[in-house]
């Protein structure tokens, strides 16, 4: 592809973003938008050469504001970028605007974000999931081919369950986090959403791999996703664990019956199914919700009017960070600054802290044990399809719960991918496939296989 | 394991946040409720299992990288994000409650 036809493509994309989001179809999904005369082409014979890239507006770009969703960084604009960012931009891909997300990566909907909630393109009464629910809302619905989001307990594999497109959480450490806006620092990982598994893996290839800039990364040479995902013709010999932990009251009967059917092509494709358990899994949440909102109230405790963003001015310098924390944090992120504070405070620390890495371990523990039996494991994303926008926004205990099947994942640091595989009510399903500590190729080659023998992936909005 | 009103506010202060009246009380209530949740661990016996802050601390000896570095210089020059200059100095707000003339 010429330099000039890679631009046209991301100036149509651009086009056709700042089309949707003006007119009645609107879906909130974007916070800003490139300027389509300042576009230019990293590598116009890269892998990625003009394809339109969105962006999660919690990872650093130098050309367009990163709010992370929130009033404490609006207008915020980063003197560095994120190394996913320049690695998609030396692969040749374009960054056509940067997604709406919950306020610092806080939610499983959307609705935590400042600037309003993002819609479903299935269905704009419901929500597209979260936090990257902006990203998978732009892929769905057409916008863009690929997208970055981020995954601290699932924010990258619900929205793409909900929204009917692939999203993977790599293993953690396998793609930098230098320019991530933290949420969890022990959790996060960036993972790329888009139409297909082909492209998930394309995108993948071009932005893992060692980066001296993050103390996390993994030093491991990272493969091409690509030819790693296309050895074989089937799934002959594949051994699929499916964990009865994942099949629970508060499952919808409409998600369990897709997913079982899921499973049923997976063994004739030639996968040998095996019952296997996670007895740990009933502690994921409350483990999760300690230490990812302990992490949030370190990681958050720089937002205070001096260093970055918002600032309020009160009577002293206390009064000052008091004010401004008040003006610019949301409910939800006031929320879990408050519960993290608590899980950390003396007295609590052993109870609670420490108690949850302890716990952590044994999540983990689970994992490796069953590894030793199965290549990789299914289950469902989340345990119901998208749902209404303000039906859960006043239960954060029930938002919560829908991290239920995602979060023990990042607790354990292995990888997942979500995959198209039906719908209920109307609304997408996603398969969950989890692999092991950089097992990033097996699950790729599942989902593959998997998508090859279906059509679910094409299923689009209706009108588009 | 509950938390009270005054609790809670003693951990806002703590926070840099603050909550007022029927503000106070609704995070009171979302607290407990989610605190009342996190209460299923303790059930659990843990005494001799190990606590871990890294999620892959076992593949972290041999694979993550030894040679980290500090961040590269900025892409941008700092006079780029500044606000303002003066005189060779950067223009930055006085702090609350300090009067210009006694910050010199």
């Amino acid at each position: 592809m010429s330099a000039t036809d890679g631009l046209e493509r991301a100036r149509a994309s651009i086009a056709a973003i700042r089309g949707r989001e003006a007119g009645s179809e609107a879906l909130n999904a974007f916070l800003s938008v490139a300027d389509p005369d300042g576009l230019s082409i990293g590598n116009p014979q890269g892998v990625l050469a003009g394809v339109p890239l969105a962006v999660k507006d919690n990872l650093a770009t130098l050309d367009l504001d990163t709010t992370c969703g929130s009033r404490v960084l609006e207008g915020y604009r980063s003197p560095f970028e994120a190394t996913v960012i320049t690695r998609a931009r030396a692969a040749g891909a374009v960054v056509v605007g940067k997604t709406n997300m919950d306020e610092f990566a806080m939610g499983s909907s959307t609705e935590n974000s400042a600037y309003g909630p993002t819609l479903n393109p299935h269905d704009r009464t419901r929500v597209p999931g979260g936090s990257s629910g902006g990203s998978a809302a732009a892929v769905a619905a057409g916008l863009v081919p690929m997208a970055l989001g981020s995954d601290t307990g699932g924010s990258v594999r619900q929205p793409a369950a909900l929204c009917g497109v692939v999203g993977i959480k790599p293993t953690y450490g396998r793609v930098s986090r230098y320019g991530l806006i933290a949420h969890g620092s022990s959790l996060d990982q960036i993972g790329p959403l888009a139409k297909d598994v082909e492209d998930v893996a394309i995108l993948l290839t071009a932005i893992a791999g060692y980066d001296r800039r993050d103390s996390t990364s993994l030093n491991v040479p990272a493969p091409d996703y690509l030819a790693e995902m296309k050895r074989g013709d089937d799934l002959k010999g594949l051994k699929v664990g499916v964990p009865a932990e994942y099949f629970i009251e508060g499952l919808e009967a409409g998600v369990e019956s897709t997913i079982r059917a899921a499973i049923g092509q997976l063994a004739g494709l030639g996968a040998e199914i095996v019952d296997i358990s996670l007895p740990h899994t009933q502690y994921a949440i409350p483990v999760y919700y300690l230490i990812s909102t302990a992490e949030a109230s370190a990681n958050l405790s720089r937002y205070d009017g001096v260093r970055y963003g918002l600032r309020r001015d009160g009577e002293d310098m206390w009064d000052t960070f008091r004010q401004t924390r008040e003006a610019g944090f949301g409910p939800e992120v006031k929320r879990r600054i408050m519960l993290g504070t608590y899980a950390l405070s003396a007295g609590y620390y052993d109870a609670y802290y420490l108690k949850a890495q302890q716990v952590r371990t044994l999540l983990r523990r689970d994992f490796e044990q069953v590894f030793e039996q199965v290549d990789v494991i299914v289950s469902p994303v989340s345990p119901t399809v998208a749902f209404e926008i303000g039906a859960k926004i006043d239960d954060p205990l029930q938002m919560y719960l829908m991290d239920v099947f995602t979060a023990s994942l990042n607790l354990a640091g292995f990888c997942g991918i979500s995959v198209p595989c039906g719908f209920s009510e109307g609304m997408p399903v996603g398969l969950q496939i989890i692999g092991p500590a950089l097992g990033e190729s097996a699950i790729l080659r599942t989902a593959y296989r998997y998508e090859q023998a279906t059509e679910w992936h094409q299923q689009k909005p209706a009108g588009l | 394991m509950s938390i009270d009103r005054t609790q809670v506010a003693a951990l806002a202060a703590l926070a840099r946040l603050r909550f007022d009246g029927e503000e106070l009380e609704r995070i009171t209530q979302e607290m407990n409720r989610v605190l009342g949740h996190v209460e299923h661990l303790k059930g659990l016996e843990v005494e001799d299992v190990p606590h871990e802050d890294d999620p892959l601390e076992g593949e972290g000896d041999a694979t993550r990288g030894s040679g980290a570095e500090s961040p590269d210089a900025l892409k941008l020059g700092l006079g780029a994000i500044a606000p303002e200059s003066q005189e060779g100095f950067f223009v930055v707000p006085p702090l609350p409650g300090v009067h210009a003339e006694e910050g010199q």
